[in-house]
């Protein structure tokens, strides 16, 4: 069963009535529940376009999206979805706990369940031992993992995870890495945004490559390195983008 | 409605960790407590001057301080992108203006009260206690604040800093004046200018309606009905502000 549809989504970026930027044009893809479907692209792909245009956060100009059978701005909908943006700002005056708390209150969770969730959180991603330390004074995988940790506050069906391990040093990558799959286990289904191969080739069951906005390929990965005749996902990625520019070029 | 109320509570605590407003705080109690430096007048005259310099003190300090918190209530958001984490809640984008709108407003009613606290201490110390009229005067600027910090909030949802910074100090200036502008108009007979400032008394917030200051200091009694009329045209004026900023906030593309 799909659990995100989106069909011949399209972004542009305006400056007055002036088309300036392709964000998306013309995507379609779907994640079935229970999987972690990877987006791949290099910077300004629109891997971050498409997953704001999910939750809502940016109007597409055209196509239509639905997660579990609702539309991106549907309330009871978001109750079901987790996000972690891409480099994690929060408000920088709170302490961890605080920060799950108010989030928490945003879905209405029971203070009881979310005192409960919030203990548990930080356990699980080690920040347990800094309660009362503001957020202005976390490092940046700190913040990256606090970030995880208000993502889940909803414990909820869909994560979406914009670049989950930036900023994370080598065994925080691992960490999340194995979080990711015992989430999955637990039939969470994850779409992630990332361009770091190695972590998308051990986690993704499905992926897409993107590119200056457009959707070059989405499948399986055996598929799809089958398909192209490539050599592993890094040849499989540089194959479809140089093969995409090339064709751009003889336009 | 809880969900603003949450969002809300969030903005003020940001306000009261911040501490940046209580350089303001500080400068407007000053500004009350230096009132006192009157005493070479008679008594009677010295009441009247500190009347006189705190309520224009409150209300000016007060304008500044609901200027300041509106203006960066949603930039700051915006700014520090944790608009974008926020959005991803179940909450709608009213429910976010309307959140930041508490919040505020329970920074500016914090302020408030200090500074009102402060002054009627003031009238204590000098042995004539605030009567109703002294507090009928603070009610009228409570509202007028509210009314600027929705304003500014307003503003904040489609245009910058900068230019909201501007606007919001012209209101407030055109504000107090729209009304002997209006008298101006009724004696020229370019029909003109005429309609203009007409039109302008009407779009533009009247503020001097919630100045009574002038009359109270001077120990005119100014009635409850203009009380309650001045309150009802600050809620209609709020209404249609915030509906603005709703409409806005939805339309604004992050």
């Amino acid at each position: 069963m799909n659990v995100i549809e989106i069909k011949e989504l399209t972004k542009y970026y305006y400056i007055g009535r002036k088309k300036v930027v392709i964000g998306l044009e013309n995507v379609s893809f779907s994640v079935e529940e229970g999987e972690i479907y990877g987006i791949l692209g290099p910077n300004g792909s629109g891997k971050t376009t498409c997953l704001k245009l999910l939750l809502g956060i940016l109007y597409p100009t055209s196509g239509e999206i639905s997660i579990l059978g609702k539309n991106q701005f549907d309330i009871e909908m978001k109750k079901n979805v987790g996000f972690l943006p891409e480099n994690p700002y929060y408000y920088d005056y709170l302490t961890g706990p605080e920060l799950l708390k108010f989030y928490g209150k945003l879905f209405e969770i029971p203070d009881k369940t979310v005192n409960e969730r919030i203990e548990k959180l930080l356990y699980l991603v080690k920040l347990h031992e800094v309660k009362k330390l503001a957020l202005r004074h976390y490092s940046k995988g700190m913040l990256e993992r606090i970030g995880l940790a208000a993502s889940l506050i909803n414990d909820p069906k869909i994560l979406i995870l914009d670049e989950p391990t930036t900023g994370l040093d080598p065994i925080g990558c691992i960490e999340t890495r194995d979080l990711l799959i015992q989430l999955k286990m637990e039939g969470k289904t994850i779409l992630l945004s990332s361009h770091f191969l190695s972590e998308v080739e051990r986690v993704c069951d499905r992926i897409a490559i993107f590119h200056r906005g457009y959707l070059l390929t989405t499948g399986g990965l055996d598929e799809l390195i089958k398909k192209y005749n490539a050599d592993g996902l890094e040849d499989l990625f540089v194959k479809t983008i140089q093969e995409f520019d090339r064709k751009g070029e003889k336009k | 409605m809880k969900k603003a109320w949450f969002i809300g509570l969030n903005t003020f605590k940001e306000s009261l960790r911040k501490k940046t407003l209580y350089i303001l705080l500080v400068v407007a109690l000053v500004v009350i407590g230096a009132s006192k430096a009157f005493s070479f007048l008679t008594a009677e005259e010295e009441l009247k001057m500190i009347k006189d310099v705190s309520f224009s003190g409150i209300e000016f300090f007060g304008a500044l301080i609901a200027i300041f918190i509106s203006l960066t209530a949603i930039s700051n958001e915006i700014e520090k992108r944790t608009i974008y984490t926020l959005f991803s809640k179940p909450i709608t984008r009213q429910n976010f203006f309307i959140g930041k709108f508490f919040g505020t407003i329970l920074i500016l009613l914090l302020n408030f009260i200090l500074m009102s606290l402060f002054f009627i201490g003031l009238l204590i110390f000098k042995k004539s206690p605030p009567d109703i009229q002294v507090f009928k005067t603070l009610l009228l600027i409570f509202i007028e604040l509210i009314l600027i910090a929705s304003i500014t909030l307003t503003v904040a949802t489609f245009a910058s800093d900068a230019f909201n910074v501007i606007f919001s100090f012209f209101l407030y200036i055109v504000g107090h004046l729209t009304s002997y502008g209006n008298q101006l108009a009724d004696r020229t007979e370019n029909v003109i200018l005429k309609g203009l400032w007409k039109i302008l008394h009407t779009v533009v917030p009247n503020y001097e309606n919630f100045n009574i200051r002038d009359k109270v200091v001077v120990g005119i009694d100014v009635s409850w009905q203009y009380i309650f009329k001045t309150g009802i045209y600050g809620i209609l004026y709020l209404a249609v502000v915030l509906l603005i900023g709703s409409y806005f906030i939805q339309k604004r593309e992050i």
